[in-house]
Order: structure tokens, then C-alpha cells, then sequence
């Protein structure tokens, strides 16, 4: 009697509570409650080019693409242990990137793929527009993954659950990584509805998936024997881009300007701006980028340096953590523009004449607001000055003629001293140093001249902490950190970096 | 007669006649009345002494000059006098009209009342592990934070102060917690005045009565899903029946920092942090520009306002400042120039002697038909860093009215309002500015105040106080407000209904005026400015149904069952701006451009139903069952209801007739046992298993959401299961008593977070993994010295507590152990590698691992030899040195043996979560004179001293290192030393990662030493003042530790700063009337 009496108390319990127990949320967006309208895809979408720029602004994309080329040193700061990349001391114990961030952003890209077909739009270009950037930019972030660790985990779903036994995924070969990265570029190329930059120079667009596919054929073409047939494909594809609104500005150093973002040489760059937060959720960093780490902050200025320089600089900011070598530096000639473009050398005056000092990054220095410096320029990832020389670098593949298309960069670069700067088609060999060094000079600071290097297979030559290492091949590629290894028990480390 | 009692009358005439007649049938027994004066064994009237006649309703309490009167028919029966911590006594009255009496003073735990859940209960009967607070140690120090005064007075309870912020709770653990991976979260819960709360923040020490600790799953299991973690159960003050009685408090205190990190001074510090900068170039020449820098150590400032350092060259033009106390020494890096400076020390800057003063008055008393209870609390304190107070204004109103025979109402009203300042930053103000450079300008020649590096690491007089300090405060109000009733239905069966509301709203501005923020140059004129605004209002209603019922006088019963509905919202509204034109106006209405807004609203139900029976026989044999059936909104659809039994039993040994062999009285024991099950949710976000995306970000001015939480509907209770056996035992007349509890918990479904591969794209997620073990035991020990009627006494106490936990199972996913995490080493047992730490079956949480320091190399010959190092950077100067070690370099251990020192040769470096804790108190009084002494220890944890770290390494800029380390460093070759040379900004890799930097956090602190002194009464019995005490007390006087930083009792995997404890020296004045 009396315990169907709690047994009915119980009862009366669950239904009543049913009801008071089943809430629902105000200020939160559920799972339950997401991706079911246009709106949400947008904001999807956005959320991918967010966690991108999670990626730039701590500088993991510059670690994977420039660092552990022959261009950076040691600076006036501390090291922030970015010594492990340009002294070459990475291992599996003190690694490069953790790859987590870039495979959120692949994460996000997968959400809208899974949900974004699904929903109603009101108009099917929007629609097709949307699935086009997240295949875009999957794409992107498995070839910057490829090109780092070789093969890779291939994610295509995104994560929504958490099993213990379905969780790990084991590598893929970088021949099927490849087949992903290209079937998503042509997927995205046929959804794009027009070659315009539709949504800005800040997101993916159809000039700018194909400046990615030309870039990713050039590689295959290269480096996984696609040979012609890649070089082809690389240079159709760069064929559509000029139609697309695009062209070299004629001050260099107006192609980085804060107050010039978004302009014509651009096809697509990731955006910071004054108040945007890279990050909402803690740990706040603020609007800088990896910039930050390349300029100098003010009690570091000698006292005693020239009065123009310390005009060029103004408002000190960030730290002088890092910088071009003077092997490097000397490379731009004092009549190529690009070199007042891209960096300022800071002398002090001493007795004994000017001893240098450091050198900041003048394609990165920001704007100052309020008193303060904020590193707020937006990190190229593809422009129209790549372009060219992408598509001289395809046809000198070809054993075509790359003249025309170096020239343009070198006559902008050069400005009224072009006449002694003009390049002469010669062999296959000769215009692919030049065009490599002509990248070096145009592309320094953006995060391109690792993957270059090695896509001409100039590691070993060029970088000199690396000379004479060429057996090593496993330098190549970044060592998987033991701190992912102690979690992703299918994943094997590269050979050689045991 | 109100309409209540009509109505109650027409449907329970018969029962209301019945209890008429019982009333009334009192006072026609014949009218005798016998009076007296019940005092202490120090001759003090003693007030509020229960006086009764056995076996018999009539009851009254002593007045404050410890007078009673009672009628006794015809002046027979027997009288019987009981008072908390004294002796009950029974006197028969055999015909006298008037009987004095005194009172022994009693430490025996064995018969005092314990509040339980929903209840009370003799400690006598009780069968689960439950600890009382002795509220002595909430007498002399005017707490900011009544939750310090848990510190080493319970066992089993680790109570870590954590910061000496005024007004901050502690850290509070009971039994180590139960989660994975935040032990340190898994907080009690608090019920107020059966009003359930997270933390008992703001309530005024001077407002509790009483606080108990049910500590094992057959107690809390009556809390359900909310008991795993222990409950701490507050009741505050309340009137009794009585002449109104007035008291009022004063305490002042005056407190200072008791330990600071000895940093290096500035001539040592300037002479070889150059020598430093040019032993780094060795490597790093970029490194050599240093030494003509603006900068700390550096010669490139001079005495305008456009360097922010006093280190330069002595010149004619600024030999003058050698007269205005500069110094001076030959530069060691070229000795024919003479550097000069001027010392400062920022870290004395922070500092201050602080001053706090706590008032309370209260009034209380009552007739039988009602009672009252007025306590009202003024404190301010000022924290003993610059910048920091707190202040508080308590009241407590409480009142019961006898609304008619059998029901009464209680109305219960607490408020609290408090005003704060706190360091923004702990790291900042604890250890960065603390080691901003003695060589830094602490004013510039116009006698404007220097902001140094930058508000990080600067001048403490610059950035934190003044008109270039951020401005703001922020508030915060309590409220309680609760109607209860108390309803005796019929004989034996009460109703006892309680409704409340739980408020708290916080409110906070803060500005930051135009300054030089980011040190020399252009100042920053920003102004950001925020305001935020919070409420969390709380509804909760309970009921319980009480019956107790003696069969046959042997067996007693008494079952309760209840049901109870919480209901909780959070709200929150923030802003911030900037740009506004001028600094007058530090709140948002001045800002020109609002930079972000933010707000939120969050809410969570959870309902339960609950059932408690207690059976005893002849109180000899006890039993006790406790149930719960709990619902909650925040868990996955599948999983919302949970039901938490428990049960317990006990054997008073004493009662039995075969322990008639020893002498009354001369050894008491129960034993006991239990098992209970209960959960725990309070890890879960309201709407956790429906997983999140988060919406507060933009891209290009766009709205971006990303995913933040995976969702899992499976989200469901932790549960943790308890059993716990344990005696009571009393000895020589209970003035030895003891309670000793072992308990063994084992905790599945955790709430964890779990480590995700990364390449899933998430770094980690919720979900319920894996058990959790705990086993430990608890001893509590009270000795009354010496008899209870001897005018000295001596009471001693003594508590301690271990502790040991282990992961027992995890969810199989084909890593041995079922790892999750961790990361490679040496195994010198297998002789091979594995995954140490981390997540692993049989393992702990907390484990550290860095590599250890064998020694320091002497010379660089002996360097030579070292194992190649991987972490130290190659010569950047000259490669083909590659990552050579010289004479000074630390010489690590290569675990392996392998020829190089990698992360597989670092070793355990102990663990962060103390094993032992515990505290004893010596308590003396002769006559009218007390003497209280109290310690309590910690034992067990490890800490990484990150500020030392940082200051020895130099993390940031020129930070200063100790003087510790510059006095012992390698200097020169052949130099023996534990120390490694002195290196600028630690390139080698030489102190953070070693084992010189972990240190065991063992304490043992000297918490309270007071002397008290009672007036007598009889000296201020003419002008009506019934007590008056004095009490001079120290507060944290000492740890007695080898921990080198500023707090030993942090217990986490660093020491990221802390605000110091505080030293208090307080003195306290008490005055009843």
C-alpha cells in the first residue's frame, strides 16, 4: 500500500517534472536549434573563416609556410621558442603547430557541408555559393596539412559525438589527400556562379579557388609526378583570374596598407580589423596578428637612431621577436621598391659608426589607435602578384616563354629603374631561380617561401642550416608532436623524426 | 481567532479539542514555583540555560543574570538543566523553592545536537559520518570570508586559501572531490537555513549559529544530485524566548604580508645581468644591442621623460644625481665608464600595512509566543596590496510567531551588500610587477610619476593607484527571504514547509584613463570602459512531513518524507566602449564608440522527492535510510531523473548490559557503518547535452558562429558510492572522545572532459568517463584536560585527514590502460617507453614531470660531455658549435641513458593535490582568562614555483631574479654550484624546466593564537551590562614551510601568482546587556 503510494508519488513526479525539466535555452544556440535556416549558414560559414584566422593570427600558418625557410633569425626579444623553426630543432618533443586549429577549421567547413544542402534558401546562388567556400576551404587547409605532415587523417564528416572506439581515424595517403583536395576544388569551381569576388577579398571566391588550384596542380605537378598534365590544369585555371576585376596596384606597399584593404591586387586575404576580437572567448588576444611579434615596442628604439627612421616607425608596439636575416635583407637591391615596402633596418648611431639594431615588418605594422599600435593588416594569402608568377612558374614548366609575366611584377618592383631589372627568357633552369627569387623578394613576410623552396627542391641548397642534409629527407615534412601522438594512438610519427 | 484557525477548527474539531483540553489541563495543576542562579565553574551567570522538570512540558531558559523560575507542582520532580557545551545536570527538587546550581563545562561531542538533512538528530544516534564546526574559532577573527574559519577545524575538509583578497572564499574539497578532471571544482553544496546555495560568500561570521559537515554518501544522499561533493549545512541566528538581549562587537585588525620573494637588488642585478647579456651573445650576438638600450640594464637613457629607466653612463651633466641618492659602479663591461641608478623596490610598492574594522550589533529575545533575532554587520577591510578593500554591510532579521498552538511561522530576511576592489591581475601584480627592475624610474625630474616597462611589469604607484590607474569597483547584494512553518498536524506528525527566494545581483564598472600603459611614449587614450550588470534569482520551495513515534518506549521511529522544487535564473547584461573625450567621466555614458555589448539568460529546474527513515532501539541499535528521486533540466533527455539511496547503522556498545563490566561512564563506543549512493551534475552548463555554438564572434564585420561544445544527449549523473565505517568513542567520562571514519568512494560515470584526438577539430569534450576511486580516512580528537570543575581548564583538539585517489576504470578504446592523454617517458622498470600521466587506469591526477637537475656543470670541459640537449638552441653566432652546453649550464639527467636529454628523459616531479590535512587548537582558561592556540597543516602537494621561474629565467623583459639565484650562480669556471650561471632571458633552457622548481608545498601554519579576557560580572552588574570581553588575537602568524613562494597552500599544476595571506593582528571588544 504504501509504497505504490510513492510508486504513484513518483509517477506524478515524472510527468509534472517532464514539463518543468524540459527548458529551453534563451542565449545559447543548440545543436537541436542550428542549422536550420539561410542564417545560420552564413553565420556558419563566417565561423569557418574565424577559426582561419585563429590559425594566422598565432602564427601557425607562418610556422608551417615561411619559418623554417632561410629568411628568419633571432631579434632584439626573447625567442618565444620560435628558435625551434629557423634553427631547425624541431622534434617530435618539441614539435611544430599541433594541428588541432587547422582541423577545426576542415571541422567547420564539414558542418556546413553536411547541413548547408539540406536547408531552404531563397535564392540557390547564395546557396550554391556557401557550399562552395566550405569546399574551398576545406581544400585549402588539407593542402597546407599535405604539404606539412604528408600523409594525413582525412576528416570528411564532421565531429558530433564523442566515441571512443570511432574517434581515431589513422592516416590517409597523400595521394588520396590530393584526390580530396582536387575533387573539392572542382566540386566548388562548378558551384561558384560567378567570377567575382561576390562577398569581398576576405572570403573564398571563384578567382580565388582557382589561384588555389593552381597552386595546388603545381605542386602535384612537381612534387607527386603529375608533370604536364598538372602544369596544364594549373595554368587553365589561372586563365579565368585577370577577367575577375583584379590587378597589380602600382605602389607596392599600398597592397598591405590598413587603410587600403580589400583592394584590386587582392584575391583572397584573411581580415583583421580595429575592435574585431580574434578570438571572443578567453583568451582574449585582441585584434593583432602575427605581426605583432615583427615590430619593436618603444624603450627598444636606440635613442640615438636617425630621426627618419624613428618617423617611419611612430608609435612603437608588439616586440622585436623575429626577423629577416641580413643574408636575406641584402638580397633586395636599394632601388627595388618592394624593400622600403617590406622592411625598415633600424641603425643606432654609435661613435664607431651605425650598429644595427633589428629590422621590422613593414607589410605588417598595423595602425595606431588611441596611442596604441594595433597589428591589424590583412595576411595575404593569394594576390594578383602570385598569380603571375604562378602561371610564369606553369609555363616555364611547359618550356613556355614566363618573360612577360615576370616583368610585370619586376616592373612595378622597379619602378623608373626597370630598364636595369628586365628579364630575359633563358633556360628551364635558370628562369625557375629566377622566378623563385623573384617570389622571395615579392612574397617575403607571407608565408609562402618554405613550400616554395620546396616545390623547387631548393631546401638543401638554400637554407643553410640545412646544406648537405639532402639524405634527410624527412626535414621536409614537420614531425608530429608527442602531444599528438599521446592522443591519436592511430597516428604513426613521419619516418626520420622518431 | 483568525479565519485560519476557524477553518482548521471546522475540519480538525476533534484534534484541536483534544490539544485544547491537554493546554488547559496543565493549569489546573497546583501552582508551586521554584526559583535559582545557574553559573559557570568560573562563578558567570550563564544565560539561556534550558530548565525543565523531567518527565514533564514546563520549560523556561535562565535570564542574562542566570535566573529562573518555574512552577513545580507541589515542588516535586526532578529539575534538569541543559546548555550547549556544558553538562547537563538533573537536581531533584524535593520540596525547596529555590536551587542554585552550577553548571560543568563540557567538550564531549557524544550528546551535542547535529543538524542533518532536513533535520536534527543527537550525536548520540547518529550513523553517518557528520562533523561539526566548533564555532570558538568563529569568536576572535573577524572573518571577511566565514569559509576560512573551516580551515583545519574539520576532517576530511581541505580548505586551501588561495588568495588574501579580502573578502575571497577558499578553495573548500571535501574528501578530494570527486572529478577527474577538475577536482579542484568539485565544491559542497551550502544549505543556509535550508535554502541551497554554491558558496556561503558574504554571510557574516557573527551571524552563524551553527555549521555541520555531512560528509559520506548515507548522509548527503537525502541532497541526491547535488550531494557528492559533500554538504555544508549553515543555520544562522535566531531569538529565543527570554528579556531582550543587546550585544554589540568591535574588532579592528591591522594586517601586513608576512613573506615576500627576496628579489635581487639593483647594483647586483645591473652588474651581472650585463655580464648576463654578454655571455648571451656568445651565442646570439643580435643579443649584444641590449647593452645600449633604454632599457633596465641597458645605457641608452637618460634623464628626460623619453626613457623609462635610470641606468646610464655618469656624465658631468648628471654627476649631480649621485647627491640625490643614485649609486654608482664601474660597468662591467667596460670598466674605464661608471654606470650610475637609482634603486627603487616595486615589490615593498604593492604592499601596505592594511587596516579593517568589523561592527556587529545584535538584539534577541521573545516571548513564548514570539521571538526575534536582529544582527546587523558593518566591515571594511583593506587588503594588504595596494588597491584592494572590501567592504560589507550584513543584516539578518529573523522573527517565529506562535500563530496558534500547533502551527507557527518563522519569516527569515538576510541581506548583504558588498562594495570590492580586486587586483586584476594576480600574475601581474604578484610577480611581474613585483620583479619589475630596481633600476626602473619611479619618477621622472619633474617629479611626475614613471609607468616602467608597461602596466605589467611597471611602477605598482603608477599603474594601480593614482590618476593613471584603472578606476571602477564592482558591487554585489544578497538576498535571502524565506517563509517557514512549523504545523503539528497530530501527536508525532509535523509538517514542515519552507518557501524562499535567493537573490544576488552584481554590478561593476571599470575605466581606463589616458596613461602611459604601454610605457614610454605615446600615451594610450583609448579610455575603454565596461559595465556589467548580473542577477541570479533562485526560487525554492520545500516540504517535509515528520513523524516520530516511540513504540513501547524501546522502539523509536521517526520517518520524514518531502518533496522539494528548485528553480534558478541567471541574467547578464555587459557593455564596453571607448574613445571618450575626457577622464572625468570613467562610466560608459562618456564613450564615443561602443566597442561590445553582451548579455545572457540561462536557466535551470531541479525537482526532487525524498524520504528518510530512522529507527532505533532502546538507542542501542540504530539504522537510517535515506532516499532521493531527483530531476534535472540540464541533462540529456534520456537521462533526466536519477535515485539516490542510502543507508546507514550504528551500535551504541555502552548501551548493553554485558558493558556493565566497566565503571559508568568510563568508555563509551558506537560503531557505525554506511553506504549511499549519490550524483553529482555540477559540471553540466545549463543546456550542455544539447551542445553549443558560439555566437560572439565576427568575421569582416559579420556575425561567425562556430561550434563550441559536441552535443551528448547522454549526458547523465555522476554517481558516487559510498561506504564509510567509523566509532565514536568516549573515555573517562566522555572527556576523551574520538571519532574516527574510513571511507572508500568510488565515483562512475564522471563528468569529464576528455582530451580529443586533434584531429577531430575540437580540443575536448564533456561526457561521462570512467570511475574515480577514493579511500581515506578521517580522526577527530577532543580531550578535556582536566575536570570540569577545576577552574583551570584545558581542552585540546585535534583532527587529521588522508586521502589517496586513483582512477579505476575507463572506457575501453585499445590504448593499454585505456589512456587518454598523457605524455612519453623513460620507464626505468621496463626498461622502456611509455605514457606516464595523463588518463590511465590505475593512475592519478595531478601527477607533474619535468626533467631533474643533476647539478651544474663546473667548467666547460666537464660541459663538453653533456648528452646532447635538444632543447638547447643552436649557436646562432657560430652553428658548428650546435647546441653546445658550457661551464654553469645545468647538467639534466638523461633518464634513458641514450646520449640525449628529450622530453622522454623528464621524471615525476611529485603531485599538485595534497595528501594530509589537519589542525589542532590548544585551548586554556583560568577564572575570567582564555587562551586559545590553533595550527593546521597541509601535507603532501607539490607546486611548481612559477614566479620564481619567471624571475630567475627572466620571461619578460629584464624581470629581476632573485637574489638568492645571482648570490649562488655559476660565475666562473671551476665554480661548484647548484645554481646555473646567469643567463639573459634563460637561453639555454636552464630554470623553467628544472626540478630545482618544484617544491613541496608541506605546511604547518600558525592560524590563531588569541587571549581573551571576560570581565566579571559582577563589576559592571550596576550599569546593566551582563558581559563584557576582550580578545587580542594573531591571525596566519606563521607557515612553517620550505615552499620559497609567496602562499604554500596552492595546489594546482602552478603557482601563477597569488595574493598573499595576510598576517592579522586583531583586537576584539564584546558587550552584552
Amino acid at each position: 500500500m504504501k509504497s505504490s503510494y510513492i510508486l504513484f508519488l513518483i509517477v506524478l513526479l515524472q510527468v509534472s517534472c517532464k514539463r518543468d525539466l524540459d527548458l529551453k535555452p534563451t542565449s545559447v544556440i543548440t545543436s537541436n536549434s542550428f542549422f536550420k535556416a539561410e542564417t545560420d549558414v552564413t553565420g556558419a560559414v563566417y565561423g569557418m573563416y574565424q577559426l582561419l584566422r585563429v590559425e594566422v593570427a598565432n602564427a601557425n600558418l607562418y610556422f608551417l609556410g615561411e619559418a623554417r625557410s632561410e629568411i628568419m633569425t633571432s631579434s632584439l626579444g626573447g625567442t618565444l621558442g620560435y628558435d625551434k623553426y629557423y634553427q631547425q630543432t624541431l622534434s617530435a618533443t618539441n614539435p611544430g603547430p599541433n594541428w588541432q586549429g587547422l582541423y577545426a577549421v576542415i571541422n567547420s567547413a564539414n558542418l556546413v557541408l553536411k547541413y548547408a544542402p539540406d536547408i531552404a534558401f531563397s535564392s540557390a546562388v547564395t546557396k550554391n555559393n556557401m557550399i562552395a567556400q566550405a569546399y574551398t576551404m576545406r581544400a585549402y587547409m588539407y593542402f597546407t596539412l599535405v604539404r606539412s605532415w604528408g600523409d594525413i587523417p582525412l576528416r570528411t564528416e564532421p565531429t558530433e559525438g564523442y566515441d571512443p572506439q570511432t574517434i581515431q581515424v589513422a592516416r590517409s595517403p597523400k595521394a588520396e589527400v590530393f584526390a580530396l583536395i582536387k575533387a573539392d576544388l572542382d566540386k566548388a569551381l562548378s558551384l561558384y556562379a560567378t567570377n567575382t569576388f561576390t562577398a569581398g577579398r576576405n572570403t573564398w571566391s571563384k578567382p580565388a579557388a582557382n589561384a588555389l588550384k593552381a597552386d595546388v596542380y603545381l605542386w602535384s605537378g612537381k612534387q607527386l609526378g603529375g608533370g604536364n598534365a598538372d602544369f596544364t590544369i594549373a595554368l587553365a585555371a589561372i586563365a579565368d583570374i585577370p577577367t575577375s576585376d583584379v590587378q597589380l596596384l602600382p605602389n607596392f606597399a599600398d597592397v598591405f596598407d590598413y587603410n587600403t584593404k580589400g583592394n584590386k591586387e587582392v584575391i583572397m586575404a584573411v581580415r583583421f580589423q580595429l575592435l574585431e576580437n580574434v578570438r571572443s572567448t578567453a583568451p582574449v588576444i585582441g585584434p593583432d596578428n602575427l605581426y605583432a611579434n615583427m615590430y619593436i615596442q618603444t624603450t627598444n628604439i636606440p635613442a640615438s637612431a636617425p630621426q627618419v627612421t624613428k618617423d617611419l616607425i611612430g608609435v612603437g608596439g608588439g616586440q622585436n621577436i623575429w626577423g629577416p636575416t641580413a643574408a636575406v635583407r641584402s638580397q633586395f637591391t636599394s632601388d627595388d621598391l618592394r624593400r622600403n615596402g617590406t622592411f625598415l633596418e633600424i641603425f643606432a648611431t654609435t661613435a664607431s659608426g651605425p650598429l644595427y639594431f633589428a629590422t621590422l615588418n613593414m607589410k605588417g605594422k598595423g595602425v595606431v589607435s588611441g596611442g596604441t599600435r594595433f597589428f591589424v593588416n590583412d595576411v595575404m594569402l593569394y594576390r594578383y602578384a602570385d598569380i603571375l608568377l604562378m602561371k610564369a612558374e606553369a609555363k616555364n614548366a611547359l618550356g613556355q616563354d614566363p618573360t612577360t609575366e615576370v616583368n610585370l611584377v619586376r616592373q612595378r618592383a622597379y619602378g623608373t629603374n626597370y630598364n636595369s631589372h628586365i628579364f630575359v627568357n633563358g633556360t628551364k633552369v635558370q628562369n625557375d631561380d629566377a622566378i623563385l627569387q623573384e617570389r622571395l623578394l615579392e612574397f617575403l613576410y607571407e608565408g609562402k617561401r618554405w613550400f616554395d623552396l620546396i616545390r623547387f627542391n631548393k631546401v638543401f641548397e638554400l637554407v643553410p642550416l640545412l646544406k648537405n642534409r639532402s639524405a634527410e629527407t624527412h626535414l621536409l615534412l614537420f614531425p608530429v608532436g608527442s602531444d599528438v601522438l599521446s592522443l591519436e594512438p592511430k597516428i604513426t610519427q613521419n619516418t626520420g623524426w622518431q | 481567532m483568525n479565519k485560519f484557525y476557524k477553518d482548521f477548527l471546522k475540519s480538525n474539531g476533534i484534534i484541536a479539542m483534544v490539544f485544547s483540553f491537554l493546554l488547559f489541563s496543565f493549569t489546573a495543576f497546583g501552582q508551586n514555583a521554584v526559583h535559582g542562579v545557574v553559573k559557570n565553574s568560573q562563578g558567570e551567570f550563564l544565560q539561556g540555560v534550558s530548565v525543565s522538570i523531567k518527565n514533564s512540558s514546563a520549560g523556561t531558559s535562565t535570564d542574562e543574570q542566570g535566573k529562573y523560575t518555574l512552577n513545580a507542582p507541589n515542588l516535586q520532580g526532578r529539575l534538569r538543566f541543559t546548555f550547549t557545551g556544558f553538562k547537563t545536570n538533573e537536581v531533584a527538587i524535593a520540596g525547596r523553592t529555590s536551587v542554585d546550581i552550577m553548571l560543568e563545562t563540557d567538550v564531549s561531542k557524544l550528546d551535542e545536537v547535529v543538524v542533518i538533512g532536513y533535520g536534527k538528530q543527537s550525536r548520540e544516534l547518529i550513523t553517518t559520518s557528520v562533523a561539526k564546526l566548533d564555532t570558538k574559532v568563529l569568536e576572535n577573527v573577524p572573518y571577511a570570508n566565514a569559509t576560512s574559519a573551516l580551515q583545519g577545524t574539520i576532517p576530511g575538509l581541505r580548505v586551501q586559501s588561495t588568495s588574501g583578497q579580502p573578502g575571497a572564499a577558499p578553495r573548500v574539497i571535501l574528501r578530494g572531490g570527486t572529478s577527474i578532471n577538475n577536482p579542484d571544482g568539485a565544491t559542497p553544496l551550502y544549505i543556509i537555513d535550508g535554502i541551497t546555495r554554491t558558496n556561503m560568500n558574504d554571510i557574516s561570521a557573527d551571524d552563524i549559529e551553527s555549521l555541520q559537515v555531512l560528509k559520506d554518501a548515507a548522509a548527503t544522499s537525502i541532497y541526491g544530485s547535488r550531494g557528492s561533493n559533500g554538504v555544508i549545512i549553515v543555520s544562522t541566528k535566531s531569538g529565543k524566548a527570554g528579556r531582550t538581549r543587546i550585544s554589540y562587537s568591535y574588532d579592528v585588525t591591522s594586517s601586513n604580508i608576512g613573506k615576500t620573494i627576496e628579489y635581487a637588488n639593483a647594483k647586483d642585478y645591473l652588474e651581472q645581468s650585463r655580464l648576463s647579456i654578454v655571455a648571451t651573445a656568445k651565442k646570439d650576438p643580435s643579443k649584444l644591442a641590449r647593452l645600449t638600450l633604454a632599457s633596465a640594464t641597458g645605457t641608452g637613457n637618460d634623464l628626460t621623460k623619453n626613457t623609462g629607466y635610470t641606468t646610464m653612463y655618469l656624465t658631468p651633466a648628471n654627476q649631480y644625481k649621485l647627491n640625490e641618492g643614485w649609486q654608482s659602479i664601474p660597468d662591467p663591461v667596460d670598466p674605464t665608464r661608471i654606470l650610475i641608478f637609482k634603486e627603487t623596490n616595486y615589490q615593498d610598492l604593492i604592499y601596505r600595512n592594511a587596516i579593517s574594522n568589523n561592527h556587529y550589533l545584535s538584539a534577541s529575545g521573545g516571548t513564548e509566543k514570539a521571538t526575534f533575532n536582529i544582527g546587523a554587520g558593518y566591515l571594511t577591510s583593506e587588503g594588504i596590496a595596494i588597491a584592494t578593500n572590501y567592504r560589507r554591510i550584513t543584516l539578518n532579521f529573523n522573527s517565529t510567531l506562535q500563530v496558534t498552538k500547533n502551527l507557527d511561522v518563522t519569516g527569515r530576511l538576510l541581506y548583504s551588500n558588498n562594495k570590492n576592489q580586486a587586483v586584476a591581475s594576480l600574475a601581474n601584480t604578484f610577480f611581474r610587477v613585483a620583479s619589475t627592475p630596481g633600476t626602473t624610474k619611479f619618477q621622472f625630474e619633474d617629479g611626475t610619476m614613471a609607468p616602467g616597462q608597461n602596466f605589467s611589469i611597471g611602477n605598482p604607484y603608477y599603474h594601480f593607484i593614482g590618476p593613471f590607474a584603472p578606476q571602477g569597483d564592482n558591487s554585489l547584494d544578497n538576498l535571502t527571504m524565506a517563509i517557514a512553518s512549523h504545523w503539528n498536524i497530530l501527536p508525532g506528525l509535523t509538517f514542515d514547509p519552507q518557501i524562499s527566494l535567493y537573490k544576488v545581483n552584481g554590478d561593476s564598472y571599470s575605466f581606463q584613463p589616458t596613461s602611459l600603459r604601454n610605457g614610454i611614449g605615446a600615451p594610450s587614450t583609448t579610455r575603454a570602459a565596461s559595465s556589467s550588470y548580473s542577477k541570479l534569482t533562485q526560487y525554492e520551495a520545500t516540504g517535509v512531513l515528520t513523524y516520530i513515534k516511540s513504540f513501547s518506549r524501546v522502539h523509536n521511529l521517526e520517518a520524514k518524507a518531502g518533496g522539494s522544487y528548485f528553480g534558478r535564473e541567471n541574467y547578464s547584461l555587459s557593455a564596453s566602449g571607448q574613445g571618450a573625450s575626457t577622464d572625468l567621466i570613467p562610466t560608459l555614458n562618456a564613450s564615443a564608440t561602443p566597442t561590445n555589448v553582451g548579455g545572457s539568460k540561462s536557466n535551470l529546474v531541479i525537482e526532487g522527492l525524498f524520504g528518510r527513515i530512522n529507527y532505533d532501539f532502546k538507542a542501542k541499535y540504530l539504522i537510517s535510510l535515506n532516499v532521493r528521486y531527483d530531476g534535472s533540466s540540464n541533462l540529456g533527455s534520456e537521462n533526466k531523473f536519477g535515485f539516490f539511496p542510502g543507508i546507514s547503522a550504528g551500535w551504541n556498545l555502552h548501551q548493553e548490559n554485558f558493558w556493565k563490566m566497566f565503571p559508568k561512564d568510563l568508555i563509551t563506543l558506537k560503531l557505525r557503518g554506511s553506504y549511499g549512493v549519490n550524483g553529482n551534475i555540477s559540471g553540466l552548463t545549463d543546456f550542455q547535452p544539447q551542445g553549443s555554438y558560439d555566437v560572439n564572434n565576427q568575421y569582416a564585420g559579420n556575425a561567425a558562429v562556430v561550434g563550441s561544445i559536441i552535443p551528448n544527449p547522454d549526458l547523465q549523473w555522476e554517481e558516487s558510492k559510498t561506504t564509510d565505517v567509523g566509532f565514536d568513542l568516549g573515555l573517562f567520562e566522555r572527556r576523551v572522545h574520538v571519532l574516527f571514519d574510513y571511507y572508500d568512494k568510488v565515483t562512475d560515470n564522471l563528468l569529464t572532459t576528455v582530451s580529443l584526438p586533434s584531429s577531430s577539430g575540437y580540443v575536448n569534450t564533456l561526457t561521462n568517463l570512467g570511475s574515480l576511486g577514493s579511500k581515506g580516512m578521517e580522526l577527530e580528537l577532543n580531550v578535556q584536560a582536566l575536570p570540569g570543575s577545576s577552574p583551570l581548564q584545558w581542552n585540546l583538539s585535534f583532527n587529521a585527514a588522508h586521502v589517496k585517489t586513483q582512477i579505476l576504470k575507463l572506457p575501453s578504446n585499445g590504448i593499454e590502460y585505456n589512456r587518454v592523454g598523457g605524455v612519453l617517458l623513460y620507464d626505468p622498470n621496463t626498461k622502456g617507453y611509455r605514457y606516464f600521466g595523463g588518463l590511465q587506469e590505475g593512475g592519478r591526477i595531478g601527477d607533474l614531470f619535468n626533467y631533474r637537475q643533476l647539478g651544474v656543470y663546473a667548467t666547460d670541459e666537464e660541459a663538453v660531455k653533456a648528452p646532447l640537449d635538444v632543447s638547447v638552441p643552436i649557436d646562432i653566432g657560430n652553428p658548428a658549435n650546435g647546441r653546445k652546453k658550457y661551464g654553469g649550464d645545468v647538467n639534466f639527467q638523461d633518464t634513458d641513458g641514450n646520449g640525449t636529454i628529450d622530453s622522454r628523459d623528464q621524471v615525476f616531479m611529485g603531485n599538485i593535490y595534497p595528501t594530509w590535512t589537519g589542525g589542532f587548537s590548544n585551548y586554556l582558561t583560568y577564572k575570567n582568562i582564555g587562551l586559545l592556540a590553533r595550527f593546521d597543516f597541509t601535507t603532501g602537494h607539490t607546486i611548481y614555483n612559477y614566479p620564481r621561474v619567471f624571475a630567475d629565467g627572466q620571461l619578460q623583459g629584464d624581470a629581476l631574479p632573485t637574489q638568492e639565484f645571482l648570490d649562488n650562480s655559476w660565475k666562473k669556471q671551476g665554480d661548484i654550484t647548484n645554481t646555473p650561471r646567469y643567463l639573459w632571458q634563460n637561453q639555454q633552457q636552464n630554470t623553467g624546466r628544472s626540478s630545482m622548481y618544484y617544491e613541496k608545498g608541506d605546511f604547518l601554519c600558525l592560524r590563531e593564537i588569541t587571549l581573551s579576557y571576560s570581565v566579571p560580572a559582577d563589576i559592571f552588574r550596576r550599569i546593566k551590562i551582563s558581559n563584557l570581553r576582550v580578545n587580542l588575537t594573531g591571525n596566519n602568524l606563521r607557515y612553517f614551510t620550505k615552499f620559497k613562494g609567496l602562499n604554500p597552500e596552492e595546489g594546482s599544476a602552478q603557482d601563477n601568482g597569488h595574493y598573499p595571506i595576510p598576517r592579522n593582528f586583531i583586537l576584539g571588544v564584546n558587550i552584552a546587556l
